[in-house]
């Protein structure tokens, strides 16, 4: 590399000008690693979820804005050269055309934001939020109000439950000790079950939750009736069959229910809001990346036109940023397929005509 | 391996013995060094000198030692008795988790690369300071910062999660401060991040002419392999936190089963990072016990390769047994048989430095001063810590002793008796580089003879309680295990002692201490070769370097047999005619 002979101011504590630029560089390099390692591990979380929820993910995929993630893609891409035209400018001593360079790419990169913001203006308007804070409509809200009469019954049961089972596990003064009675501890478990189910589709997935969602849902995948929601009058059937309960399933008896449920395609749409909890944490990361980025190349525009980069040894502090920016780029590489391509983005029928074509057939989780 | 058989004339092992320390009463006024060239408050805040970054890092660390410590005598008083003594159920909660999560995210884990790293690693490679002397600053800033929100954490309730952060209990359950003490996690390993980046680029780009990773004190290929994993494992943690409190403050269930979510998928990611992040706290030491121990044997290390690079296999290997934290936790049987295999694995690196370090003392000339006591010391006690940690790994042994206090003396044995021992013995041994003063010969040694006695009775009755069956974290117990625990407890006080101790004398010898002279052990290494306290910019000179980091088998200033080229060459004036003399005879190998 040309970087030995280049002259320049030369830091206290280095030897000589290639040791500064080698270092330099070698230092981006070695946070980029710790950033692969920072996205890596959000991805490993988001393929675990991918891979046992492909429906739901596919489904909160289809909702999302694929134009504004398209041009987005085009933008970002374009400010990867510019900013390597910068690297250019500032190598060859060139103030002017660095300024231009960089001006560039801040003013892409805020197009980028800009757009993502309003991106993110669309979703929160559709409905697509995760967790608790999704617009109720009327019909939600009134069933909800329904569910929550049918959980009236439950709760002093469950207290009851509670109560007993402490009382016989945790006898005063002494070491507590495991002595349940099995079928006492199944009913109880699977009132609770029921309960958590319950007053979690009250708290975290009410039926309003993103029309879109569920529509695209409806539309690919489920040509029948959607059996997440909980009717009240299934609740009170399920409470009068825990209590008619007179002995403990077999493990036979309860894979088959669970098979039958299976077979069922059963949706969730927290799964889906677990799509929404990845999609917004891993944009936000990206977002937060592009910020500090654009702070930074601010900070190079005020800086070269100040005449810091005139030494033309200082390129390589334009160069680390593009390193940078680059791995910004390649994050987002990575996001727009998984976020974005791999829900439907055509008709139903084509879809599964595409996958039946291929052999793909949908089993479920 | 071949060409050590082959070449018997390059392991000169004969002992010298250790020349009484230099140290004279003459002040020497005119010596303008790092901690006199300039005065006033903002000199020492806004410093980029990697040596007064190491110093503040020695300060803040010691004060949240003491935190984590009195957190520490809180729970053990508690048990002395089998109901709790003194705390209530929810503070005893509150109380281990802060002694957990203040141990190890501010203490164990910045200790040895913040202070004797920042100050050593520079020096010991013949560098003017880090490669990023600023943003060795700044990180030192972080760390505080991320640390600031612990106390505060703790000043507004506690955390009563256990260090470990498990959800359900800290995304659903818990009523105290799992955002602020994640918020402290993430920053604070944002630090941590840095620091190890700074290191590892300043072992890359920063050693001086003659430098080679041949000739690397171990404890820098300790430090390196600790940024290593720094660099890769920090990063996973804090993203799995960033998640936790997405879930905390959203109510989405990525942890929660009931909303499709997978608690077992964050212990995977925590561990992913934690596991790895007990060998950040033990790697440093055990490059800390490379140095004393050749010092104090006056001898060179037996089986410098061997040593370096099980430093790197500890990295490598280490990142790949977090799941036998997990086996009772619902992972697959044949995942939790996977992690047992390597957890095997893991055993073997951590073997060769402990039988590396006895061979060194094998027919060493021995002499018994503090930092030398501290680290036998650490190899007795590790190397119990250790083989205990073979009955964890193990997959059978392991379900009898999940979670009881057989895990408690394990880590403690090599988290306490190891790191804290090795933090003690680097501490004691470059103290008189750091300050220039040496600190009282008879205190020191008492301090660690009572800190190896109370440590060893804390924790031994740990382990046979935990093979009785009493479970960590519970506040009460069987009246039967009271002895065990009053045992322990008292012996907690005694090893408290101790830690207060080096506060006294240390703290003397800033003031009434005898001048050290620039290398009181006699020891070989580059950072004593510069005046003590080292000046401004560590070296008057750059340093050139021609021969292998523990040459202690030679008289000082005499011919050197440098172990890595096989030339001759003397260290003060160098002669040519004796550079190619001693060309090993490979043609000899041949054939053979």
């Amino acid at each position: 590399m040309a970087a030995n002979t280049v002259e320049g101011p030369v830091a206290h504590h280095f030897n000589n000008m290639g040791q500064q630029l080698a270092t330099v560089r070698f230092g981006m390099w070695l946070f980029l690693v710790t950033e692969v390692l920072f996205f890596g591990g959000a991805f490993c979380a988001y393929t675990a979820y991918r891979v046992w929820y492909p429906r739901d993910f596919e489904a909160g995929s289809a909702a999302l804005n694929v134009g504004i993630a398209s041009v987005n893609t085009f933008l970002l891409l374009t400010s990867s050269l510019t900013i390597t035209l910068a690297i250019r400018s500032a190598y060859v001593g060139n103030r002017n055309g660095l300024m231009r360079n960089l001006l560039f790419t801040i003013a892409l990169a805020t197009a980028f934001l800009g757009l993502k913001a309003r991106e993110y203006q669309i979703d929160y308007e559709e409905g697509l939020m995760p967790g608790s804070y999704t617009t109720m409509k009327p019909e939600a809200a009134k069933r909800d109000a329904e569910l929550r009469d049918a959980l009236q019954p439950l709760v002093p049961m469950l207290d009851a439950a509670v109560s007993e089972q402490e009382a016989i596990a945790f006898v005063p003064g002494k070491y507590p000790r495991v002595v349940r009675d099995p079928l006492a501890f199944y009913k109880f478990e699977r009132l609770e079950h029921l309960f958590q189910k319950v007053s979690g589709r009250l708290n975290h997935a009410p039926d309003g939750f993103n029309e879109n969602v569920v529509l695209a849902l409806e539309e690919v995948h489920y040509k029948g009736e959607r059996t997440d929601r909980i009717a009240p009058s299934e609740v009170a059937a399920e409470v009068d069959a825990i209590r008619a309960l007179k002995v403990i399933p077999s493990k036979a008896e309860l894979e088959a229910e669970a098979k039958k449920k299976h077979d069922k395609g059963e949706f969730n749409p927290s799964r889906v809001q677990l799509f929404f909890m990845f999609y917004y944490s891993m944009t936000g990361l990206h977002v937060l990346h592009m910020i500090v980025g654009l702070g930074l190349l601010t900070w190079q525009l005020i800086f070269a036109r100040m005449g810091f980069f005139d030494h033309k040894s200082r390129y390589v502090y334009i160069e680390v940023m593009s390193l940078y920016w680059h791995f910004v780029d390649m994050a987002w590489m990575f996001l727009l397929p998984l976020l974005y391509l791999c829900g439907p983005h055509t008709s139903g029928q084509a879809v599964e005509q595409f996958q039946m074509a291929i052999g793909l057939t949908h089993s479920g989780h | 391996m071949a060409d050590i058989l082959l070449e018997p004339a390059r392991l000169d092992y004969t002992p010298q013995m250790l020349p009484e320390p230099e140290v004279s009463f003459a002040a020497h006024p005119e010596h303008k060094h790092y901690l006199n060239h300039e005065y006033g408050l903002l000199s020492w805040l806004l410093t980029v000198d990697h040596k007064r970054i190491g110093l503040m890092y020695l300060v803040s660390v010691s004060i949240f030692f003491m935190f984590g410590g009195i957190a520490a005598g809180l729970v053990r008083t508690n048990l002395i008795t089998p109901t709790g003594a003194i705390l209530e159920l929810d503070q005893y909660n509150k109380a281990f988790t802060a002694h957990g999560t203040i141990m190890l995210f501010l203490f164990l884990i910045p200790v040895i690369p913040g202070v004797l790293g920042n100050f050593l690693v520079p020096m010991m490679i013949g560098a003017k300071d880090m490669a990023f002397p600023k943003l060795n600053l700044a990180s030192y800033y972080v760390w505080v910062s991320g640390a600031l929100f612990f106390v505060w954490q703790l000043m507004v309730g506690g955390l009563d999660t256990g260090w470990t952060l498990y959800p359900p209990y800290s995304s659903k359950y818990s009523h105290t401060n799992v955002l602020y003490a994640g918020l402290g996690i993430f920053i604070t390993g944002f630090s941590s991040i840095l620091t190890a980046l700074n290191i590892i680029a300043t072992v890359h780009k920063m050693r001086c002419p003659g430098m080679t990773w041949g000739r690397l004190p171990l404890f820098v290929w300790a430090m390196y392999a600790t940024s290593v994993i720094q660099l890769l494992g920090t990063p996973v943690l804090a993203v799995t936190v960033v998640m936790l409190a997405v879930e905390r403050l959203a109510g989405v269930g990525i942890f929660d089963p009931n909303l499709g979510g997978d608690p077992i998928l964050f212990q995977h990611m925590f561990w992913f990072y934690s596991h790895p992040a007990v060998y950040i706290m033990i790697l440093p030491g055990m490059g800390v016990i490379n140095e004393v121990l050749t010092c104090f044997a006056r001898k060179n290390i037996f089986g410098y390769k061997a040593v370096a690079w099980s430093s790197v296999g500890i990295a490598v290997v280490g990142f790949l047994v977090w799941g036998h934290h997990m086996f009772l936790a619902g992972q697959g049987y044949y995942l939790a048989m996977v992690f047992a295999l390597l957890t095997m694995l893991v055993a073997v690196p951590s073997a060769i430095k402990v039988f590396n370090w006895t061979a060194t003392l094998y027919g060493g000339s021995i002499t018994f001063q503090a930092p030398m006591l501290f680290a036998l010391g650490f190899i007795i006690l590790f190397t119990i810590g250790g083989v205990t940690g073979l009955f964890l790994g193990t997959l059978g042994t392991d379900i009898h002793l999940h979670d009881t206090y057989f895990v408690i003396a394990h880590f403690h044995y090599t988290m306490v008796g190891g790191m804290m021992f090795a933090w003690q013995a680097g501490l004691h041994f470059w103290w008189p580089k750091m300050t220039g003063k040496m600190y009282s010969d008879f205190w020191s040694r008492l301090a660690a003879i009572v800190m190896l006695v109370g440590f060893a009775l804390t924790f031994l009755p740990q382990f046979a309680v935990g093979y009785l069956g009493m479970p960590r974290r519970y506040p009460n117990y069987p009246p039967e295990f009271q002895i065990y625990n009053v045992l322990s407890t008292a012996a907690a006080y005694v090893q408290g002692i101790g830690y207060i101790m080096p506060i006294f004398y240390l703290g003397a010898s800033l003031f009434f201490g005898k001048s050290a002279g620039n290398n009181p052990f006699k020891a070989t290494g580059l950072e004593w070769q510069t005046s003590s306290p080292p000046s401004p910019h560590n070296f008057e000179s750059t340093p050139e370097v021609y021969f292998g980091p523990y040459e202690y088998a030679v008289a000082d200033g005499l011919k050197i047999v440098p172990l890595n080229d096989g030339k001759v060459r003397d260290i003060k004036h160098e002669d040519p005619d004796l550079v190619s003399s001693h060309e090993p005879a490979k043609e000899a190998t041949h054939g053979s």
